[in-house]
């Protein structure tokens, strides 16, 4: 029973990555291979917070959300005026930046070693510590996630990103400033990622720069693209897909180390499969990049 | 000191020099960044593995039997996935996120057959090379170097002087217009997926009797020859050369001010500031009047 609430937090983890990553793919119609580095700024300011300063876990989730929000800014401010697939590539280079800044600033974030023993939150007096604690915040997390992705991509806004999303300059011609909107979709997107890191780092209570790798934002990614750009409960699919695959993949018996590396070929393989039969994924809406 | 890391930077950015003219020769064709090239390098280094550690052949007849086949595969690619995926007007965006896939799978294809750990693939004895500038390199170092220069020359002759070198130059120039004049671009793609595979496996071979091999070696190699493909211009053969070895210099020269930690950093921030100052790279000028 433990167990299985373990992996429906982990899958909580990821479908908050997953719906907020939407909102910058599915939605705007962008490519970022940064989203590993917006949780792990939101899993590092929490984590560095409570344990190097003993400030309460609030003041490292607000911390982590107004970094991630602000980097993103440096990120997007100046890249998003290049072509979609020049946008990538400059995403893929922050993600290195960021990922390589965590292992290797060992005086603030202990490197390879990670951070050990962040300590669990207390709400209203109440100290979180079982895991169905944990569930119950990371399903408030995704609830959250959903609720703003949908209220982002409705209505006059949500229409304005549809048109960035099918021509840009169209949107540009009807007077609509495309870059201030993807500047917020972005920052709203990197912040959300950072809140789903906070809630990583406070439930595993020990976090380390391997999370947040380049492959665990391309992971994200298929989580998107399998489930379906543009569709929330889609990419819900995507992800709890994804994290359930390696776990029946140990319960019959692989060992570890073969069992990542399978998920990593059934990923891949979907991902070729469903650029090749599918791009809309498979609850999506709409054809990616067309 | 700064002679030495100079030198140690040449011989690390030939490695990307070469990386980058394979991917810039399939980028001039089809347009879109293809992370498959980094599964395909992967694949090189691995199949000289198996002829010449696995099988016991001699190293000259492995690498000839490697590169070829690596060549092959890369083409295997192309047929596969990506033809028909342009047949069906995939953007350049849907391709890549393919190729990312086939990168990802091709890697840990890798790993299941050899293992994630370290490969090694030594020639016996590391030779002592020539002492330059106080800087100590092997043969096969020595080889990185020559080889490069080698391979570029070879690589500009065949676009220059070979009826399907010329036809690759037109369609990188103007696809349409090569098209109205007559030339199959099917078949000039897949000459760039063979040669430019070719190349990557060149390249990986070299790089793994210098520094060894694990499944992962491709992403990295990938990215750096990309950075020199965005520093050097995406439309130029020599700007690619360039553009590697100027990286190559760049993080060499981080790694004796700073640490060798830093090395991906240098080179993303090279990447960055390159893709917001000056994205068409260092040789925009000669990428205008038609040069490939």
């Amino acid at each position: 029973m433990d167990y299985i609430v373990h992996v429906a937090v982990l899958a909580s983890i990821f479908a908050t990555l997953a719906i907020s990553l939407d909102l910058v793919i599915g939605r705007t119609g962008l490519l970022s291979v940064a989203h590993a580095a917006f949780y792990g700024l939101g899993a590092y300011s929490t984590a560095l917070f409570s344990v190097r300063l003993g400030l309460p876990i609030y003041a490292g989730v607000l911390a982590g959300l107004l970094l991630a929000a602000l980097v993103s800014l440096v990120v997007s401010l100046p890249s998003l005026r290049l072509r979609d697939d020049y946008f990538a590539i400059a995403t893929f280079g922050f993600q290195l930046i960021i990922y390589n800044t965590f292992n290797n600033w060992t005086s603030l974030t202990n490197g390879a070693l990670g951070v050990f023993g962040i300590p669990q939150p207390t709400v209203f007096g109440r100290v979180f510590s079982s895991r169905l604690d944990f569930l119950g915040v990371s399903l408030a997390t995704v609830a959250l996630a959903y609720w703003i992705v949908q209220r982002l991509s409705s209505g006059p806004h949500g229409r304005v990103l549809s048109a960035i999303r099918e021509s840009e300059l169209l949107a540009l011609a009807l007077g609509k400033n495309t870059l201030r909107f993807k500047l917020v979709v972005f920052a709203v997107s990197a912040a959300l990622a950072s809140v789903a890191g906070a809630t990583y780092a406070v439930y595993t209570s020990y976090i380390d720069p391997s999370s947040f790798t380049v492959m665990e934002s391309i992971l994200v990614i298929s989580m998107v693209i399998i489930g379906g750009p543009g569709s929330s409960r889609g990419v819900i699919l995507g992800a709890v897909t994804l994290v359930v695959l390696p776990e029946i993949l140990r319960t019959i018996g692989l060992p570890s180390a073969v069992s990542a590396n399978l998920r990593q070929i059934i990923y891949g393989s979907l991902l070729v499969g469903m650029m090749m039969f599918r791009p809309r994924g498979l609850l999506g809406r709409y054809s990616f990049g067309r | 000191m700064l002679h030495e890391f100079f030198i140690y930077g040449l011989i690390a950015g030939s490695g990307y020099a070469l990386v980058a003219l394979g991917f810039a020769l399939i980028y001039r064709t089809v347009r879109f960044f293809n992370f498959a090239h980094g599964a395909v390098y992967t694949i090189g280094a691995y199949l000289a593995f198996v002829f010449y550690v696995l099988l016991g052949l001699p190293l000259a007849v492995a690498v000839l039997l490697a590169v070829p086949i690596t060549g092959l595969i890369g083409v295997g690619f192309e047929w596969a996935v990506f033809r028909p995926m342009r047949a069906r007007n995939a953007s350049s965006l849907t391709l890549l996120i393919a190729s990312l896939g086939l990168l990802i799978l091709g890697q840990n294809v890798i790993a299941l057959i050899f293992g994630n750990d370290t490969q090694v693939i030594h020639s016996g004895v590391v030779h002592e090379g020539a002492m330059i500038f106080g800087a100590r390199i092997t043969t096969i170092q020595e080889t990185i170097f020559v080889a490069a220069l080698v391979l570029f020359g070879l690589t500009a002759a065949l676009l220059r002087l070979t009826r399907l070198g010329v036809a690759l130059r037109a369609v990188a120039n103007d696809p349409e217009l090569a098209r109205v004049a007559g030339v199959k671009d099917g078949q000039v793609i897949t000459f760039a997926y063979f040669l430019g595979s070719c190349l990557a496996a060149a390249a990986s071979v070299m790089i793994a009797l210098d520094t060894n091999m694990t499944p992962t070696m491709g992403l990295h190699a990938l990215l750096y020859g990309m950075v020199a493909v965005i520093v050097g211009g995406a439309g130029s053969l020599w700007g690619a050369y360039f553009g590697g070895l100027l990286l190559g210099v760049a993080q060499n020269v981080a790694v004796w001010q700073i640490s060798a930690d830093w090395q991906d950093v240098v080179a993303f921030v090279i990447l960055i500031v390159f893709l917001l100052v000056r994205p068409e790279g260092l040789t925009s000028l000669r990428m205008r009047k038609g040069g490939v």
